[in-house]
């Protein structure tokens, strides 16, 4: 099962997700949008991810990586 | 103040996908105004539920955090950031888990309530380049029994096709703990543990309406990695983490709503194994004020050491009964409003977690998983 979902990880990035079509700058408006972003909310993401560091046994994916804590 | 919404808007677009962390979006030019941002919050986690209560009190942790966040662009190629925040806790803790005449497991509480305060600060600089950025990170988080020193650097660079952003990044973290009343309860008095991490990820515009984000990260973390404050706790010292995550942002224009849609898979060579998605809407009224329903559902596997009963003879090399090593699952729904007056935005949100051993994947579960509360409020000021 790991080893299928790494294989799976690899080739979606190395693939470079190419079904998608070249949209100008001018057609960017809504992607530029506050509530598009992938992190809206800074501080609210930062806590979260403390929290669910601190709670659950995973971590990461949120690129990089902040310091550790006593909490976990 | 038109202009500089404008330049802020279009300097974005065209720029995008400058993004570059898997939960960070930098444009490659900086951020077009300064943002102060003061969040208040509670976290309350649910008293342990008198069935599985072995000793101890069953009231559990009880946090008020403060967070500042200063963000700024300096001059046309640089910015600068500044988090902070202040944690004080309250309750108590799981300090073991034994097994009960009818074969359940009970959970025995830490007596006295503990009292702790963290405080944590980030410095970050950004440098942007025609097609790109790089970043530097320095954390401080400071306890009176943990200290946590570390540093990331992460950048990202636009392939020619302006539709393809390639991120990477690296973080090194060097911790120390010094367990309160070491000698009192036979705890190790003093201990080292390190943290580093690497990650890749590739952004790509699908069209005028969808963003796709898809990265694979690994971590290793090596020394003392039991939990000092359990009566019995033995892990490995070396834990070897890898995910791959996928973030997919759409937009309706017609409803004027953004849908995040977020899943990571999860696992280590502890045997834990674990599955996260997390979907959202924010759902824009008269430009200025937006509603964000979330949905989160989590699921693990235990530890392939984890013992629903602490292992007192330690019959094993490594053994815990750490509720967070056990098998469960959990759901969550959260809420969250920000309103926009000029130039201040008025935040309001709050999440109620509930952890389910029925909901979790292979091995044993543990009876003292929780459930929380957490509710925010806060503001933004732009200028």
């Amino acid at each position: 099962m790991n080893s299928v979902v790494r294989l799976v990880a690899t080739l979606t990035l190395l693939t470079g997700l190419a079904a998608c079509e070249a949209v100008p700058a001018y057609q960017r408006g809504d992607l530029a949008r506050t509530e598009m972003a992938f992190d809206p909310d800074p501080l609210e993401s930062r806590l979260n991810q403390h929290i669910y560091f601190s709670k659950e046994a995973s971590t990461g994916g949120n690129g990089v990586a902040a310091g550790g804590c006593g909490c976990n | 103040m038109h202009s500089k919404t404008l330049l802020a808007l279009t300097s974005s677009a065209l720029a995008l996908p400058g993004v570059v962390a898997v939960s960070s979006a930098h444009a490659d030019t900086p951020p077009a105004v300064s943002v102060l941002s003061y969040r208040a919050s509670s976290y309350k986690e649910d008293d342990l539920d008198a069935s599985v209560l072995f000793a101890g009190s069953a009231e559990r942790y009880d946090i008020k955090v403060h967070q500042l966040r200063y963000s700024a662009p300096v001059g046309e190629k640089y910015s600068f950031s500044l988090d902070s925040s202040y944690e004080s806790m309250s309750g108590a803790s799981p300090w073991y888990t034994v097994e009960s005449v009818n074969g359940n497991a009970k959970v025995a509480m830490s007596g006295a309530t503990i009292y702790e305060k963290r405080r944590d600060i980030t410095a970050s600089g950004r440098r942007y380049f025609d097609s790109g950025n790089l970043g530097i990170s320095l954390t401080i988080s400071d306890e009176n029994d943990y200290r946590s020193n570390s540093m990331a650097v992460d950048g990202s660079f636009t392939l020619a096709n302006n539709s393809t952003t390639i991120s990477g990044g690296a973080s090194y973290s060097d911790d120390e703990l010094s367990p309160t009343d070491a000698l009192l309860f036979n705890r190790i008095p003093s201990a080292t543990k390190a943290n580093s991490s690497a990650f890749v990820s590739v952004t790509q515009i699908l069209n005028q309406f969808s963003i796709l984000q898809s990265g694979i990260s690994t971590a290793r973390a090596s020394g003392f990695l039991s939990d000092p404050y359990k009566l019995v706790d033995r892990r490995p010292e070396e834990r070897n983490q890898f995910t791959w995550t996928t973030s997919w942002r759409r937009y309706f224009r017609a409803q004027t709503s953004a849908l995040h849609a977020n899943y990571r898979y999860y696992d280590d060579d502890f045997g834990v194994s674990s599955h996260t998605l997390d979907l959202s809407l924010h759902k824009t009224f008269r430009r200025s004020i937006t509603l964000v329903p979330s949905l989160r559902y989590y699921q693990q596997d235990a530890a392939n050491f984890f013992t629903p009963a602490s292992d007192f003879l330690q019959a094993s090399d490594f053994n815990s009964a750490d509720f967070r090593l056990s098998s469960y699952g959990a759901l969550s729904a959260g809420l969250k409003l920000n309103a926009r007056v000029g130039k201040y935005t008025l935040v309001l949100s709050g999440e109620r977690y509930k952890a389910d051993a029925g909901l979790g994947g292979s091995g044993a579960s543990s009876p003292g998983i929780i459930d929380f509360t957490r509710l925010s409020a806060g503001i933004d000021f732009t200028f």
